[in-house]
């Protein structure tokens, strides 16, 4: 999906000299095309991420449209006050590109796993965050944070998942009429689908935009269906949980929505992301067993 | 100290943050003072109408210290980027002009108040000029000496140095007060001068009240083509005796009293 999506950036740039690329020294054997290309455009800051995004504010004062790549907890956690002050404050036009989202870099350790990030950003005003869910949206979601008037960050994934027909905010896979609805996004859509194979009745909705959300389709089809099941590699008292619970108390929605996520860090290893889709039920044994259990918590 | 006569004069420009602060009643007189000349000098240094037209090339002042915002102002104002009615309002309800500098105020690069922000953003606009071609755009950057405690500094100046931005020009207001007592007492900053140049800069160690002293250092940065850190060597709450050295006016007011007699010291000559 990196390389996807930075492959289209390098063709971007061709047209579209607003665009300047930043790496906090990362991206090896992927950045480097765009250096060779436009090396008046391109910097490594370096492992300063601070630095990073700050210098990017300041190219977006010299009237540039900086994109900023970098792994997501460097990139969102380090310096959300940069983002918050430098960016956002400013109404600069910043597009962040994070890689390695929930537990992709699994044995490196609970501080590489990004679990927690997205969900600060909904807190600041303007910032749309995509999630590339599948490879089919991975290039229109750099076109549509380039598209859009304010900043945007994008959530990628390790690995190139297809899922036919899933290029738009969100993909609906229907299910049978009453029958529970799956909502995900990123490399567990792929836990929903495996869920959706032992259970063909279960609907599954592929969500590639995070936020900000659009209220009413969405509400139309999570009205589809009694029970929701929101599954995400991230804290779901700020992540897509608590979105979809918000959306239901706005638009009046008679559903029971249910998290299936990682409400902690964890200590142990695991040599893969499996090892914690397993621990936190984020795998489809984990979906269907929460699905075979209550639907309201405790 | 000799004011060039193109130059505001420094004493008038105190006489208006005076005014603000106490009309606004707001706090950092302190601060304010101490960077009178060195923003006199940057802005004076610069091509003002290119900063009133908002032209792409144009030199840039990023004031990182953004709770120097009524010296900033005042400043704005002597070199007529900031009218009289505008700065009236400053600190008081529905104004633009609040207590740190605002991009919200026409000729503010950035708004800064976290301390520690200025200078990467300082960096990327040095960075984009070189990109676009505006090779000999002057970028300041004011810092506070409390500020450089803030590792993001420290992150930008090894930026900087690597790009070889030589027409960067950091500026540390090194008055020897951080927030709540002298530096010294909080992180000693010395051997400062030497800790920039362990960073690759030249440093114009200067009196940071000395106008002349400025305008030269600023001179010789802009013929040279070496990265270079101006060390502004200033006095907290300069030309008001008792507001001078003392940590509280950080915070302090200035009541009718305080007022006037601050007033008074200034009409002799600040140094």
């Amino acid at each position: 999906m990196r390389g996807k999506i930075l492959n289209a950036l390098l063709a971007r740039m061709k047209t579209d000299e607003r665009l300047f690329f930043l790496t906090g020294d990362m991206g090896i054997n992927l950045v480097e095309p765009i250096e060779e290309a436009f090396p008046k455009r391109f910097l490594n800051v370096g492992i300063a991420e601070q630095n990073l995004i700050g210098v990017a504010g300041g190219l977006c004062n010299m009237g540039f449209l900086p994109v900023v790549y970098t792994i997501s907890n460097f990139l969102i956690h380090r310096c959300l006050e940069q983002i918050r002050d430098d960016v956002v404050l400013h109404e600069n036009k910043v597009i962040l590109l994070g890689t390695s989202a929930g537990f992709d870099n699994a044995p490196l350790g609970p501080t590489h796993h990004i679990v927690d990030e997205w969900g600060m950003l909904k807190g600041l005003p303007g910032i749309d965050v995509y999630a590339t869910s599948s490879v089919e949206f991975a290039e229109k979601a750099l076109d549509l944070a380039i598209a859009r008037e304010k900043s945007a960050y994008v959530r990628i994934a390790k690995g190139t998942p297809s899922i036919p027909g899933a290029d738009g905010d969100f993909h609906y896979i229907e299910g049978q009429p009453g029958a529970p609805l799956l909502v995900s996004y990123g490399s567990l859509v792929q836990e929903c689908l495996k869920a959706r194979q032992a259970r063909p009745e279960l609907g599954v909705l592929v969500m590639n935009k995070l936020h900000t959300l659009d209220a009413v389709k969405l509400s139309s089809l999570l009205a589809k269906h009694e029970r929701v099941l929101v599954v995400e590699d991230h804290f779901p008292t700020t992540g897509l949980y608590s979105s979809v619970c918000q959306l239901a108390m706005e638009q009046g929605l008679s559903i029971t929505v249910q998290p299936v996520a990682p409400e902690g860090y964890s200590l142990k290893v695991g040599q893969s992301s499996d090892f914690y889709h397993k621990l936190f039920s984020l795998d489809a044994a984990g979906i269907l067993d929460r699905l075979a259990g209550s639907p309201r918590k405790g | 100290m000799t004011a060039r006569p193109n130059l505001p004069d420094p004493a008038d420009v105190r006489r208006t943050i005076l005014k603000i602060l106490f009309e606004g009643q707001a706090s950092h007189l302190g601060t304010s003072m101490s960077m009178v000349e060195i923003l006199i000098a940057a802005y004076g240094a610069c091509d003002v109408g290119a900063i009133r037209r908002g032209e792409n090339g144009r030199d840039r002042v990023f004031v990182s210290k953004g709770h120097g915002a009524a010296c900033t102002y005042s400043v704005m104002h002597h070199f007529g980027l900031l009218d009289a009615a505008t700065i009236a309002t400053y600190h008081k309800n529905g104004s633009e002009l609040a207590g740190h500098v605002s991009h919200a105020v026409p000729g503010v690069e950035h708004s800064t108040g976290a301390l520690g922000h200025g200078l990467p953003v300082a960096v990327g606009a040095a960075i984009g000029l070189r990109s676009k071609g505006f090779d000999d755009a002057l970028v300041f950057c004011v810092m506070g000496d409390g500020e450089i405690q803030e590792g993001a500094v420290w992150e930008a100046l090894m930026l900087a140095h690597h790009q070889k931005l030589n027409r960067l020009i950091p500026v540390v207001d090194n008055n020897r007060i951080s927030s709540i007592k002298a530096t010294r007492e909080v992180i000693n900053l010395e051997p400062l001068a030497d800790r920039f140049r362990g960073f690759g800069f030249a440093v114009h160690d200067i009196d940071g009240h000395d106008l002349a002293a400025l305008t030269g250092a600023i001179a010789a940065i802009r013929a040279g083509d070496k990265p270079s850190v101006i060390i502004a060597n200033t006095t907290k709450g300069k030309g008001v005796p008792f507001a001078e050295n003392q940590p509280i006016w950080h915070y302090r007011s200035l009541n009718k009293e305080t007022y006037e007699q601050a007033v008074a010291a200034l009409k002799g000559d600040v140094s």
